[in-house]
């Protein structure tokens, strides 16, 4: 093995590059023998090229819980991981089919006569007790029914390599913004590298998003519908990829008091006098969208909102209320929902999820607690997850204690050994633990973008990949089929 | 029974607003108990009323006003016919209740919400009635309602959207909604599904006690509750009252509690204070009534007005 991978030892976990045996694998050969043999200096350099290209970009994201407001740059690992053409094309179908199933499934609740609900596939009062089950949006139209406009599937492999879906991200899924910067600083940092490597392109994204937020207008908007992207502002943590979004599809950043309804449509103020405005692109959460609706106190959304969308004359993306969907515990359905809408096997099956308001699910969970992972069913960015086996004596007492006084608002998993993948740590390569959030664009068709946002646990053996938890990233190559 | 009800609502703000934008809940339903007839509501300054049927079956007319003012009036009118309702003769057990396809039906009515949430004294209250023994769940409904109707004494304008029941239980006094928020508490806190009822409630009576043709009443809209009886679907009280729900009870919509069945809700721009008038008028027209064994008269399908 050469320069910077030698030694490097996988660990007994599934490793993305290379074989049990050590052996890289095929569609790694080439990368490990280009970027394992840079000299330190080389690696230094390039090092320094990233790091200037992200911060021209003004690439940052804001971690919760430190102290307020703290920006930080999202590190980006010069090694990038390769996905093979064979592989994605099961991913990529495997997602078409669960989001797919997943908007319908939405538009079945919302717009629908509940089929599934009443057919036994789901109990009813899973839907009714969920937090992200918002009556307000009942009966609202979404065109194409393509409530989630933009899905986040957040994918791992397990321990045989096999890809399976760790949760469904279907309210505001952020990232994309990390996989295009990486791209364009990937062909700066290692450009031989990737120009010799068939890469699938990433940078269109821009355009399939407005293509998709077009889509999806009213059938009162004119054939050049006007879509803004409506941010909560600078404070929030995503602000920079929703100003990033709105320049790569050439429309409109907005604040909910750049928006007025007036006689049941949505106008924003420009400097030409007030302009109709025909799909919301919105990065704010339901509860805050409108006041008249929702949280009362909220000045970041628009009074009336909800009400013109009823109207038909305005179309919010991603539709509200998918939160029912992405809930941890509905979850553990879509496997049986995929078979009932489609009649088909899942592709990306699930991982194994205990449900803890089942006695004895519960009583097995409760016994083995310090061996699995749990998760609160309404969180996302891995906020409250607790790993057993990573966990004090009190956090699993305390975490017992809250299974058992709501059961429901819990799910458990099996811990996932997390695949790994070559990561440049110092000057040379240890294995790190990733996962993949691909991005899934569903307006009048489905688009799956090659890749996705390749996670990294940075810190050693961690298996939390999320950035707002000390996470980095990787760009994602997507190999073209070799006779494309 | 038939009336006309004209619910209007009058704000005056003490400066100018520039924007209000709202939603009323008004109109009266049409379901086994009783028919709408008409329905029509207008706003000064005229805004165009966008209505549509919300999640729970409630008629929703939402509207906003975008330009300078200082006073809103809205006006909701309606003709409704009402009818008796048969006498729940079900007596199902207290177990039926755990039927599993009972609960599932009827999840979101049995779960606390803001304003039906389980204090302590709630808990109480419902470990007294419980202990008394009823085997069947009607009665056990009655005794709630019965329990309700002794523990608070109507005081108009004692308390404000946001009290709990046990602030109820604790200060002994309140208004319609306090009681029905309470009784459904109760129910819930006992295993029975209950929902919250926002409606009208015509209370002119002679000397006998019994409504006069013709008679008209200013009143405010009420609220009362109904309790899921396995197998004999909703038995709707008004504890308020102290009255089993009838003619005399027109029901706008029902939800887990107030907040999904407000009749007014909204917010304004501006730097303002606002003081609301509101009031219901009603008009008996008639106490003509079906017998519930009938299907009620047809009508001609009325155009409702925006």
């Amino acid at each position: 093995m050469e320069g910077l991978f030698t030694d490097y030892d996988t660990g007994g976990f599934f490793d993305e590059a290379h074989d049990d045996d050590g052996s890289a694998r095929s569609h790694y050969q080439a990368l490990i023998a280009q970027v394992g043999g840079f000299p330190p200096a080389e690696l230094d350099r390039r090092e320094k090229l990233r790091d200037e290209a992200f911060r021209t970009a003004g690439i940052t994201f804001t971690v919760y819980g430190e102290t307020e407001g703290v920006e930080r740059t999202f590190p980006m690992d010069l090694v990038p991981r390769l996905i093979p053409a064979d592989e994605w094309k099961t991913v990529e179908a495997g997602l078409a089919q669960r989001v797919t199933v997943l908007n319908r499934f939405l538009d079945d609740l919302y717009n629908g006569e509940r089929a599934a609900v009443r057919d036994g596939i789901v109990p009813w009062w899973l839907i009714a007790s969920s937090d992200g089950f918002c009556r307000e949006a009942a009966g609202i139209p979404v065109p194409h029914g393509a409530r989630c406009l933009v899905a986040g599937v957040d994918i791992v492999r397990d321990g045989n390599g096999d890809y399976c879906v760790l949760e469904d991200n279907l309210r505001n899924p952020s990232g994309i913004s990390y996989v295009l910067e990486n791209r364009q600083a990937m062909t700066r940092v290692l450009p031989k590298v990737f120009a010799n490597h068939r890469v699938r392109p990433v940078d269109h994204y821009g355009l399939s998003l407005l293509h998709a937020l077009q889509s999806v207008a009213p059938p009162s908007a004119s054939d050049d519908p006007t879509v803004v992207v409506l941010t909560p502002g600078v404070f929030n943590s995503a602000y920079f990829e929703h100003a990033f979004l709105a320049r790569q599809m050439g429309v409109e950043l907005v604040e909910g008091r750049d928006l007025v309804v007036d006689d049941h449509t949505v106008a924003m103020r420009t400097t030409q006098g007030m302009k109709r405005v025909d799909v919301i692109y919105r990065r704010i959460d339901d509860d805050f969208l409108d006041p008249v609706v929702f949280r009362p106190d909220s000045t970041l959304g628009v009074p009336g909102l909800m009400a013109a969308a009823r109207a038909q004359t305005v179309t919010i993306a991603n539709a509200v209320g998918n939160g029912v969907a992405d809930d941890k515990a509905v979850y553990a359905y879509v496997p049986d929902l995929i078979r009932y809408y489609t009649g088909e096997e899942p592709i990306l099956p699930n991982i194994e999820t205990y449900l803890l308001w089942e006695p004895e699910q519960r009583a097995h969970v409760l016994d083995r607690l310090d061996q699995l992972v749990i998760k609160p069913v309404a969180e996302a960015g891995g906020y409250g997850v607790v790993i057993g086996p990573k966990a004090t004596d009190a956090e699993l007492a305390e975490c017992r204690a809250q299974i058992e006084a709501d059961p429901r608002n819990y799910i458990a998993q099996e811990v996932v050994q997390l695949s790994r993948h070559p990561t440049l740590v110092d000057d040379h390569m240890e294995g790190r633990h990733i996962d993949l959030r691909p991005f899934v664009l569903c307006g009048d068709k489905v688009e799956v973008i090659p890749g996705g946002l390749t996670r990294v646990a940075l810190t050693k053996g961690s298996l939390i990949v999320n950035s707002s938890q000390g996470g980095g990233s990787k760009d994602t190559w997507v190999l073209a089929p070799e006779d494309a | 029974m038939r009336f006309d009800i004209r619910y209007r609502l009058a704000f005056e703000y003490r400066n100018v607003v520039r924007h209000s934008q709202n939603e009323l809940r008004a109109c009266p339903l049409t379901d086994d108990h009783q028919m709408l007839l008409s329905y029509r509501v207008a706003s000064s300054p005229m805004a165009r009323v966008h209505g549509f049927t919300d999640y729970w079956g409630t008629r929703v007319d939402a509207y906003g006003i975008r330009e300078p003012h200082v006073a809103v009036e809205i006006v909701a009118e309606s003709a409704v016919e009402t009818r008796q309702r048969p006498l729940t003769v079900a007596s199902p057990s207290m177990a039926q209740l755990a039927d599993p396809e009972f609960t599932d039906i009827h999840a979101e009515f049995l779960a606390p919400t803001r304003h039906t949430e389980r204090g302590e004294r709630t808990v109480a209250c419902a470990a007294e009635i419980r202990a008394r023994g009823e085997i069947d769940v009607v009665s056990l409904v009655l005794d709630i309602h019965r329990r309700v109707h002794r523990s608070v004494t109507y005081e108009s304008g004692s308390t404000d959207i946001g009290v709990t029941p046990d602030d109820v239980l604790r200060g002994g006094r309140g208004v319609c909604q306090d009681y029905a928020h309470l009784a459904v508490a109760l129910c819930r806190e006992l295993g029975v599904p209950a929902r919250y009822v926002s409606g009208y409630f015509f209370a002119a009576d002679d000397a006998t006690g019994a409504a006069v043709v013709g008679d008209s009443a200013e009143v405010q809209t009420h609220a009362w509750f109904e309790a899921a009886i396995p197998g004999a679907g909703w038995l709707a009280l008004d504890p308020t009252n102290a009255l089993a729900v009838g003619e005399r009870h027109v029901a706008i919509g029902r939800g887990r509690d107030y907040d999904d069945v407000p009749p007014i809700r909204g917010v304004y721009a501006g730097a303002a204070a606002a003081t609301l008038d509101a009031g219901v008028e009603m008009r008996l027209l008639s106490t003509a009534s079906s017998s519930p064994d009938q299907p009620l008269p047809l009508h001609q399908q009325v155009q409702q007005q925006q």
